[in-house]
Parts: C-alpha cells; structure tokens; sequence
C-alpha cells in the first residue's frame, strides 16, 4: 500500500513540473487564507504521511472559540515562540523516529550509496516526496536546494547519512509552508475575481471531510488539473465520501460545533456530585460524537433525529448517572431510553447538560444560550453591566426553585428582552441535574418543566426537541457552521447566500448530512476568493 | 592558580560554602554592597505577574491611612509578613474613552496595558510583562514563561498582543519540564559543556528562517502579520540556542528540585489550586534564580473566576453576581471569603520568592512582582478602584511598604512606576485618556 503511495508521489514529484509552487510566483496569485494546523490535524497528517507508529509528543497552542467555532481563529491566529518551540521539538522528534534504523527501511525510498557519507541524489528524492506531502505541494527549487545541502552538511560531520536526512526532514516538519496552510488563489479564467489553485482546492476538502492532509490521489488529481473540472472534483468527493476517514472529519467538525471542547475548563464538585470523576468528562463527549455520527453518517438518518432521538450509546460510567443497567460486554452499547425517562437526544445527553452548568448548580440560563448559540445560530449579547442577580441565589427565601428565581429576575425590563428567548430552553431541561442526571424535585419543591418559546408551549426535554425539530433555524444553523467550519469564517458573519447550495441540498434531502457536505463543496462558489486587502507583490 | 568567582561559585554549590569567611566574600559584591552575578554583572531584576480574578471587597482591603505606615486591613492580612516588601495602590481610574466596559476584560487589559481594549479578550498591545522582557530578558533562556494553576490552556494574561497569547503551562509537571526537563543542564553541574545538539539545531533553524522570502510573498496585510510573527518566533528559539551555549550564571543557592512524581489533579476546585499555587510558583522562582527567565507570569484563575470550595454550588465568580450583599456588613460575606484566598494565592508565591537567598538579599528583592486583577467591585463589574500591589525591591530602586491611596490617578500610572523599577527606559505609558507621563515618584529609590 505505501510502496504505492510513493510511486504516486514519485510521478508527481517528477512530472509535476513544479504546478503548485510556481502559483505563488505566478502572476497575479495571492495568498487568500492562512490557517494554523489544529491540533487534530497536525497528528492526523503526520500519521498519514509518516505511519501510526511515529509518537508525536508536545504541547500546542490553544485556539479561541469566535463566532461559536474555534476553527475560524485558525484563520486569525499565529505561532507564538513558545509555540514555535514546542512545533520545533516535535519536528525533530519526528524526523529522529522517521530516519532511525527501525522506521527507515519502511519510510526511505532510497538506498544511499554509502550510510556513513552524503547522497545528494538519495536526499534529494526524499526530502522531495516529503516535502510535497508536508507542504501539499512541490517544493520550490530553492526550498528543496537548501534542505538538501543541509542534509550533506549534515551527513558528511556526522559520518552518517540519515542523521543528514533527519535535519533535512526537520526543517521541513517545522516550516510555516507545514505549520499553516496557505490558500493560494489565482485570477479566474472566465469571471471576475479569485479562484483556489488546485492544491489550495485539494487542501480544504481534505481537511474538512478527512481532517488530515490530501492524500496522493487527491494530490495527483490536483497537480493534472482534474480537481478543477465539476466532473473531477464530484469524482474526489465522492471518494472521500464514501470513505470511513470521512468519520474523522466529522468528528473534528461536531466536537468543534458541540463545544466539547469545553470539558477542559470545567470542573465539577466532587462533594456533590462523587459520581463525577476524571474519566467522565472523556466518556461523555465520546457519547456524544458516537451518536452524533451513528445518526448522521452511519444510518444516513435525518439529522433532526438527534433532537428527538431516545437511541444513543452509553459506556459503563455513563451509565450509572443515566441510572440504567449496564450489562454489555465491550465498552460501548446502544441504548434506548424509555420514554418515561424524559430523554431527547443531544439535548439530555450527560455532555451538554454537565458542560452548562455550575459545579454544583444546574443553570437554565447557561443551557439556555449555549443551545441557542449551538443549535439556532443565536448569540447573547452580554448582560448589562449593573444587573442584582441576588434574587436568583436567594434559595432561603421564599422561591425554592430556580424558575421562580429567574422569574422574579426577569421581570426586569432589561433583562427580560434576552431572558425571555433563553430561559424557556434551560428551564425546560431542568429536570436534569448538574451532571445529567433525572431528578423531580428542587429544594423540595416539585420541578415545572413547562416553557414557552415564539408563543409555542412545550413541556420538558422532549417538549423542547420537537419544538426545535420543527424550527428551520437547527437545519439552517447546521448549513452555517459547517461552511464556516470548512473556511475558516466567523459563522456570525457569514451571509446566508453564502451556503445556500449547500443548505438547499440540504433541504431537499431531508436533512441528510451527507447531502449537506457534497451541496457546500460542490457549489460553483465553493472554491471562489476574494483578493486580501492591502496586498504587496513582495515581502 | 587563578581564583575567578566562576570557580568560587561553583565551589559554594558543592559544599565549600560554610568553610568560606564573609569578608572574602565581598569579591563578588560591588562599591555599593550589590550583589554582583559570576560574569560581574549586576543580579538581573527579575519581573513576575501575578494575575487572580474578581477582586477583593473595597471596605476589607483598603488601608484607611495612605502612606506607610497603614493599619493592616482584613483582606491584607495574608500579605502582612511582605508588608514592608510591598505597595498597594486604590482608588486608580480605568477611563473606556470610547470602548465599552468588556466585563472581566477591560479591568485586565488597562492594568495589562495601559490600553482601554477595542475588542472584548484582546488586548491591543503586548502586555506589560512582555514588554519589559523585550529589554531585560536577553541572555535568559526563556524570554518569560508562564503557568496557569487551574489548567485551564486558554488562561494566561501575558500576550503579544491581539489574539498572541503566550501559552502557559498548565501543570507542575509540564511546567517542570519546561524549565528543567530536556534540554536543561545544570549550572551547578561539574562537567558543564555547550551541547553540540544545539549547534546542530541552530543550522536547522537557519534553514527554515532562510524560506522567510518566499513565505511573505503575496500575503495580505492581516496575514503578513501572522507570517511575520512566525519568524519572529524563530527568531527568539535561535536566540534561546545561543544562550544555552553560555553556561548560566547561578547567584542564588538554590537545589533543581526532582520532578514531581505525578501529575496532580488541576482544576477549579480551591483546595487543589492551593496545591498548585506552592508548587509552580517554587519552580518559577528556581528558574528565575537560575536565570533560566528573567519573567515569570503566574495566574490562579480566569478573569471571572471559576475557582469554586467545595460543597459552594455557586463559586466564586457566579457569587459575586448572585450573592446578595449583607445588610449588616454591607458587601458579601462569601465573596469576602474567595477574596481572601486570592491574597493567600498571592503570599505563597511571595514566600517562594522571599524564600532564596542570593547575593545581598531574596529573589523577591531583585524582582518586582506586578498584581492584578479585572473587576473592583465585581458584582456591578466596576473597574475603578481596580485593586493592584506590587511586590519586591527591584534590586533596590522600589521602596516599600506604601498604601497609594486613590487620588484619582489613572491604572497605567503603576505600570509606568514599575518599568521606571525595572530600569527601563520608557517617558510614558498607556493610551488616551490612560496616557500617562507620571511614575509615582515617591516609590522610587
């Protein structure tokens, strides 16, 4: 299978006649994105390109969540030294484990002439092969000339010519032309404006459906042109498609729109809630990803459905807080909630209960705007700054559960504007506690599950998820963030035009994700790009 | 045979110390009685931040009397074994211009950088500790370091500006590693040499800044910028390889500690940042004392802070909100509580810091360390009055002791104060209406 893959790279490498590289000098081309490989993506590549078995160990810089995704600071962030230092690190690592004598044989497509002196032409095809890997394109003729004499130098005070090869590949695994991913866009032929070069093209589909680095057919594709006709491109994304990696890329999309991310920074009181330990956290995100795409991909179901849906899949810790029997096997099972337990889908799942909510205090309003924010596309604005909340604390006096609290607090004028569209949300989820688990009762006092919304009255999780099922605003949000996800945007300020063939494709459907995903990239606007303000032809 | 204080140092790092008389010990102070380092330069002034969220309750931590002198308040008590090593400044002014009021972050970025902020979570310059690192911390291996006692990634306050935050380390084993994992060696080890690896590592690094060209070619001006920082990065690795080729000049007597065993659990719970706090700030204070930073950036929580005691189903930042205020006491008790924590997060990392000897007297005295905070009162999250201190001597030109009481002064006036302390050479500070041109003179030496 690799043996294949290299002779691929090989005619590229050799026929390319250097396609990607010469776009940026070629006139009139522009760099239109920048993005900083995440995390995710960083180790996913790497594996691809070098084996599953090469360790990567370090440290990356946080993103910052904007416009509901962290991917849209990938367009905006840098690498700080500290982070450089940490990419530099790893880059030598991994260029140490790639050359050494057990992964060599496996991962050196040539044989120097002698291991204990240079081999130009040797270093000159691997550091080729990986450079077009790593960079998603050829490299120049001076990237490749710099590196190469690196690597003799290298060889020739060292006595040996991987430890050569290794600085050669250490430079590469550390350069911005890695690090980042450059968006080249180049006049279009038949319209006004900017078109993606065919790396660029081959680069975002990637990284959206695989969340990883092309892989050589989608490389080869590009260098011969064919990604850019409608027959070429439709040809690629079916294969990705159809592949199990696409799993992968929706994974990475789902966690970053669900906000999974946010079991980092929270922590829960061990002192009432025992139940919740270190691996909890873990297991409650994976629950969601697994049903997410047990919905979306593996059944090809509606994507409603996971609003509503009382099917899910549980592992042995999550289901003591769900309080059912867990007599499965392996590690995780399908399960399906009665429909007395009140259950819908994401919206009762341990992950978006315990990820908004205090350590020790369900918070309707913190529920509240993260559904509004993750499933309708609808931000909060900020409370005004001068606001008593002490009514909502007072649990002493007479309002003994938190919806008279919130009440009383609402009756504010200025504060009931955003109260009024949040809190229905949360108190209709408040028959679940701080971890996600069932309860009846607040202080004593009998829990009302009961909201009304746009001036429809529902009752509990269930009242809530057909509510939602109903609304175009969950489609239409999830259209919105996925094409912001695939380019790096502000989900906020993207026009609704913008992913309207998706979100059409969408529709017509009923709902299916992959409809979604094959509508967005293969719309004719998909790979268009506006020139950068400010540009200079020369640094 | 010649005696060079290189030599003479090291021999006090391996036992000889007490066998060695005081007076032959003044070959390494100068005319005035400083403390000179082995290469005869000056102990280097160290700078620290110390960043806690939420504030502290106005009517418990101000002094009543300005100037020296003051009555220790109930808030302060934590810190009353530092008084003297220590000034706190109330009643400063956080003027927005034209900005709104970013709750939890205008408070931190004005103290930060003398800047009311434009975007809400950036600042709109590098901040100060940066700043004054860009000047003293040539020759230290690390430019700064920082560390996050909650673990949280995202919550450091040290920054190059904008969206540029300095990662922290957000474990004591991560940050050990850091400091003295690979890649350390030992000042006071016997048989220090340059390690050839590093040179090995510098030509790789030339390399890759070699690409700088044609990386910059077409960009448009937002990621220039980014690109930019890229190599500036580079730039500062390159420069941290060519300091480790030097063998670090050890002045204090300290002993690297062995790393911790287990990562411990870091979170929000108090009782475990109490755990954290000690640990990271220990190492932080060794790595300062050999010179492995000259900048070190600690924060015990987020600016709304999620810091919570166990069995308080609210904690600290949704109390400060929800808690009524007592009509008795008149502020919130169980805020006043989480207040006092901070102050005692605060005193652990001035004892470690207190607790080396090096030259003429403690790290803390060579080290300014800069205290603050985002909210004065943040139930309202009100800014003015925003609650600072500063503690250590600056090598002596810091005076201690002073309660600055509110004259209305601007935030940024402290942070101009602290770069006059530090020796750098800066007229001014801060932006528009926090513009200032005024040190608070009678705190320097």
């Amino acid at each position: 299978m690799r043996t294949k893959v290299i002779l691929v790279l090989a005619s590229v490498v050799a026929c390319g006649a250097w396609v990607g590289a010469a776009a940026l000098e070629a006139s009139g081309s522009q760099v239109v994105g920048l993005r900083r490989l995440t995390e995710n993506e960083y180790r996913n590549s790497i594996a691809d390109i070098l084996g599953k078995n090469i360790q990567v160990q370090g440290t990356f810089e946080p993103g910052v969540r904007i416009g509901g995704l962290t991917a849209a600071s990938t367009a905006v962030l840098s690498i700080t030294p500290a982070g450089f230092e940490s990419f530099s690190k790893m880059a030598d690592s991994i260029a140490a484990q790639a050359t050494s004598a057990e992964h060599r044989k496996r991962l050196i497509s040539c044989q120097p002439k002698s291991e204990k002196a240079p081999d130009d032409s040797c270093a000159t095809q691997v550091l080729s092969q990986y450079g077009l890997q790593l960079f998603r394109r050829p490299l120049t003729a001076e990237e490749l000339r710099s590196r190469v004499s690196l690597a003799r130098t290298m060889a020739k005070s060292s006595g040996d010519f991987y430890a050569g090869l290794r600085y050669g590949m250490a430079t590469l695994l550390q350069s911005p032309e890695f690090l980042f991913r450059k968006e080249i866009a180049v006049p279009a032929a038949d319209k006004d404006g900017y078109v993606l070069d065919p790396y660029s093209r081959a680069a975002r589909l990637s990284y959206l459906m695989w969340d990883t680095t092309p892989d050589a057919e989608l490389l080869q594709s590009a260098q011969s042109g064919e990604l850019t006709t409608p027959a070429g491109l439709e040809k690629q994304v079916d294969r990705l498609m159809a592949s199990p990696r696409l799993e992968t890329g929706m994974r990475a999309f789902f966690t970053d729109m669900f906000m999974l991310d946010t079991f980092n920074v929270i922590s829960k009181d061990s002192l009432f809630y025992p139940k919740w330990a270190g691996p909890m956290a873990a297991a409650a995100q994976e629950e969601t990803l697994r049903s997410t795409l047990d919905v979306a991909l593996t059944k090809n179901d509606d994507m409603r459905e996971l609003l509503v849906t009382r099917k899910t899949l549980i592992n042995r810790s999550l289901a003591s807080i769900y309080g059912v029997p867990f007599s499965f096997n392996g590690e995780w099972a399908p399960h399906e909630f009665g429909p007395e337990t009140g259950r819908s889908g994401l919206l009762t799942q341990i992950s978006m209960l315990a990820m908004f909510s205090h350590p020790g205090r369900s918070s309707p309003t913190k529920r509240g705007v993260a559904m509004n924010e993750i499933l309708l596309c609808e931000p909060t604005p900020t409370p005004p700054n001068n606001v008593d909340f002490s009514e909502v604390n007072d649990t002493g006096g007479p309002r003994k559960t938190v919806r008279e609290r919130l009440m009383a607090h609402a009756a504010d004028k200025t504060c009931a504007s955003c109260h009024n569209a949040v809190d229905p949300i949360g108190l209709s989820l408040e028959g679940f506690d701080t971890i996600g688990g069932r309860r009846d009762r607040e202080n004593g006092e009998m829990i009302d599950v009961s909201a009304t919304l746009a001036g429809k009255s529902f009752h509990g999780a269930e009242g809530l998820g057909k509510f939602l099922y109903n609304s175009p605003k969950f489609p239409s949000c999830v259209a919105r963030k996925l094409y912001s996800y695939a380019n790096g945007l502000n989900a906020e300020e993207v026009e609704t035009s913008a992913f309207k063939g998706g979100l059409e494709a969408f529709q017509k459907s009923g709902y299916r994700l992959r409809a979604l995903l094959k509508g967005l990239v293969t719309d004719p606007k998909f790979f268009n790009a506006s020139a950068p303000e400010a540009n200079h032809t020369s640094p | 045979m010649k005696l060079d204080r290189r030599f003479l140092l090291r021999g006090m790092f391996h036992g000889s110390a007490a066998t060695m008389m005081v007076p032959f010990l003044d070959c390494f102070l100068d005319s005035k009685g400083k403390a000179l380092a082995a290469t005869g330069q000056k102990v280097p002034t160290r700078f620290n931040t110390f960043f806690f969220g939420c504030g502290l309750t106005k009517q418990l931590w101000v002094p009543k009397t300005a100037g020296q002198n003051y009555e220790t308040t109930a808030q302060l008590k934590p810190l009353e074994a530092f008084k003297s090593k220590l000034n706190v400044f109330s009643g400063l002014r956080i003027p927005f211009d034209d900005n709104p009021n970013y709750q939890h972050w205008s408070g931190v970025a004005a103290a930060a950088t003398g800047i009311s902020p434009t975007r809400n979570g950036q600042f709109d310059s590098k901040t100060i500790d940066q700043q004054i690192a860009d000047v003293i911390s040539r020759g230290a291996r690390y430019k700064s370091v920082a560390a996050a006692a909650s673990g949280n990634p995202k919550e450091s306050y040290s920054s190059l500006g904008g969206l540029n935050t300095l990662p922290p380390e957000t474990t004591p084993l991560a940050l050990y590693t850091r400091l003295f994992g690979p890649g350390f060696q030992d000042p006071s080890s016997g048989d220090w040499k340059p390690d050839p690896a590093i040179m090995v590592q510098q030509s790789v690094l030339s390399v890759v800044a070699d690409d700088r060209k044609r990386a910059m070619m077409n960009l448009g001006s937002g990621d220039k910028a980014r690109m930019d920082q890229y190599f500036t990065s580079v730039r500062e690795v390159e420069l941290q390889m060519a300091t480790q080729l030097q063998r670090p000049e050890l002045t204090a007597k300290v002993e690297i500690p062995a790393a911790p065993t287990d990562d411990m659990l870091v979170n929000n719970a108090l009782p475990n940042i109490r755990k954290v706090v000690p640990l990271m700030s220990k190492l932080g204070a060794i790595a300062l004392a050999t010179d492995q930073t000259r900048v070190f950036n600690l924060s015990v929580s987020e600016p709304a802070s999620q810091i919570f005691i166990p069995g308080d189903s609210l904690g600290y930042h949704q109390s400060t909100h929800e808690e009524p205020i007592d009509p008795v006491l008149g502020y919130q008790p169980r805020v006043a509580q989480y207040n006092v924590h901070s102050m005692e997060l605060f005193a652990m990392l001035l004892g470690e810091l207190d607790g080396i000897q090096e030259g003429d007297g403690t790290l803390l005295d060579h080290s300014l360390v800069y205290a603050f905070t985002d909210q004065s009162f943040a139930k309202i999250h009100a800014v003015d009055g925003l609650p600072i201190l500063v503690a250590g001597g600056a090598s002596g030109r810091m005076k201690g002791g002073f309660h600055v009481a509110g004259d209305n002064s601007t935030v940024s006036r402290v942070g101009l104060t602290v770069q006059k302390a530090m020796g750098i050479s800066v007229d001014g500070w801060g932006l528009n209406s926090m513009e200032t041109k005024s040190p608070f003179t009678e705190l320097l030496a």
